[in-house]
């Protein structure tokens, strides 16, 4: 698998739906396989909140494949010897492209907490910039789990005749009230850090780091199933040397621990809390009068949307919505529920009916 | 698919018109009816290996047991619906047939005619009969309300489902003057179009 990663740089303004701009923006971008010459074996990857461009393969630095490695790759799922797949940190993250951790143009400092709010319409519109300084006529599938799916809908609402497939895997057309709360309590355990300083913790050159790593465990419990946790932890003892803290009795609080700990190292807070706030207000109704049916009477292209049994936190009730709605505005669309054994990360690793299904979607004809 | 089904659902429904399938199977049929007569078709659908089929065809599958939220499908402006050997196998038959009515207009329903000649003498023989209609053995099956033409056209007379159209095909899934003639006792099958 042909993988070639590259930052790159737009010296053009970028409009943002909160009202902000940037004056130029960078994005970090990865890709797999070759376009072919008609330009038509292009897919666009979209991550979930604390993804980033490393989708595929294992990156010889890290050691760690990318986070849909069990879907993308030669043979597999989205086939890089077919397909050529593009995978982009997005605007506000933490990984590469523009966020609170690069330098901002105009002060050149970094941008910490004075980086603006982002959307998931904003990131969608960051990536058709790419799609038209790659000279890629029209991706031929968006596709993404979690708020990726979120990325891969509203591209089918932003740019029509630019998407022929979405795939929009244990997503929603917005989250609900729950979802929403929980976010809040990992953002205040974030700004209830010591120090958090106000998000200027770059500044006084520290790190939100405990906070970022409570709010990652309470997060990470949310992404799991009951049954999951049960089987993998049940109510096992941790064995006194592996222990990575002495307060740790069970398995599952030392993986939850460790989990936590690896995360706060690598993940930026400011990054945490502008993804969380993206999730929040993905709403594309709302440019319709709250109504999801006129909106999607904008969709051209072909949906394929996926639930899975053991989400708790994105339920099957979520996709049914999106595909009710697409049935009514006459939206091509297909809703399938798999059983995935991973509660709402199970949109991230391979099961043979989630991978037939996808597959074929993406390979079938116009 | 039976190609005679596949030749009268054509028959019936019009151009560009938006068809629900309960029970699609593969999604052959509005696979075949989305080529000739350009229609927007969805299946319902069930069993995973034929959702398969559908997505790969590119037919739009929603999967879903059918013995559940029909309803849900109510004002989403369909002109037609099918359920094609289907009916026999839901929990609630009755509840059923008015349900789909209230999602479109015009329903298509097939059901095998148990009161055929040839299932009424495996009968007399003291063991429950099979028909290419009806292949599977009695603990197989996932018939729960098998019904004769009389019965069925009995049922719509009493719940004021209009008959509008119907069509009664032998076992070769072809007509015949035979079962024009008595249809409950040589059709094998029955395709009807019902309306409100």
């Amino acid at each position: 698998m042909k993988v070639h990663t590259e930052k790159l740089t737009f010296d053009e303004p970028i409009k943002l739906e909160s009202g902000s701009t940037l004056s130029r923006f960078e994005l970090m971008v990865e890709t797999y396989g070759e376009l072919n010459q008609n330009k038509d074996n292009a897919v666009l990857v979209c991550h979930a909140f604390s993804g980033n461009h490393h989708a595929a393969g294992i990156k010889i630095e890290e050691d760690k494949p990318g986070w849909w490695d069990q879907i993308i790759g030669n043979g597999k799922t989205i086939d890089t010897s077919k397909y050529f797949v593009v995978s982009v940190n997005n605007l506000g993250g933490c990984n590469g492209s523009s966020g609170p951790i690069s330098i901002s143009p105009e002060t050149n400092q970094m941008y910490g907490a004075s980086f603006p709010e982002v959307s998931v319409k904003d990131w969608v519109n960051a990536q058709k910039t790419l799609l038209e300084y790659l000279k890629i006529p029209a991706w031929e599938m968006v596709a993404g789990g979690s708020l990726g799916g979120m990325q891969a809908l509203q591209w089918s609402i932003s740019y029509p005749a630019l998407i022929k497939k979405a795939a929009i895997i244990a997503a929603s057309s917005k989250i609900s009230s729950q979802n929403i709360a929980l976010n809040e309590v990992a953002r205040e355990i974030i700004r209830k850090d010591e120090n958090f300083a106000g998000g200027d913790y770059h500044l006084q050159n520290i790190k939100p780091k405990k906070g970022l790593k409570a709010a990652r465990m309470l997060g990470h419990i949310t992404y799991l199933s009951e049954a999951n946790m049960r089987k993998r932890f049940g109510r096992k003892l941790q064995s006194p040397e592996t222990k990575i803290d002495e307060d740790v009795s069970y398995e599952v609080e030392n993986y939850l621990q460790y989990k936590g700990e690896q995360f706060a190292e690598t993940f930026d807070a400011n990054s945490y809390i502008l993804m969380t706030k993206a999730m929040d207000s993905f709403d594309p109704a709302k440019d319709f009068e709250q109504d999801l049916v006129t909106c999607f009477k904008q969709i051209k292209a072909k949906l394929f949307i996926a639930s899975f049994n053991s989400d708790w936190l994105f339920p099957k009730e979520y996709g049914k919505d999106i595909q009710l709605s697409a049935i009514k505005a006459g939206v091509r669309s297909s809703y399938v529920e798999l059983e995935g054994d991973y509660g709402h990360d199970s949109f991230l690793f391979h099961s043979d009916e989630y991978a037939v299904s996808l597959k074929n979607f993406l390979e079938s004809n116009e | 698919m039976n190609r005679s089904l596949e030749t009268i659902v054509t028959e019936w429904v019009s151009d560009n018109s938006k068809v629900i399938d309960f029970g699609c199977g593969d999604g052959s049929l509005l696979k075949s009816l989305a080529d000739s007569k350009s229609i927007i078709g969805y299946g319902v659908e069930n069993d995973p290996n034929k959702i398969h089929g559908c997505i790969k065809n590119g037919i739009s599958v929603v999967q879903q047991d059918i013995d559940q939220g029909l309803l849900e499908y109510k004002n989403m402006d369909f002109d037609m619906a099918i359920m094609a050997s289907s009916i026999q196998c839901l929990r609630k038959p009755k509840e059923a047939l008015q349900n789909i009515l209230e999602v479109a207009n015009q329903c298509v329903i097939t059901l095998p005619n148990f009161g055929n000649w040839e299932l009424r003498t495996g009968l007399l023989k003291g063991k429950m009969p099979s028909s290419s209609q009806l292949p599977a053995r009695w603990y197989e099956t996932k018939n729960l309300h098998l019904c004769t033409i009389a019965d069925f056209e009995e049922l719509c007379e009493t719940e004021h489902f209009n008959i509008l159209k119907k069509v009664y095909l032998n076992k070769h899934g072809n007509t015949s003057w035979l079962s024009d003639y008595s249809p409950n006792l040589f059709a094998a099958e029955a395709v009807y179009l019902l309306g409100k």
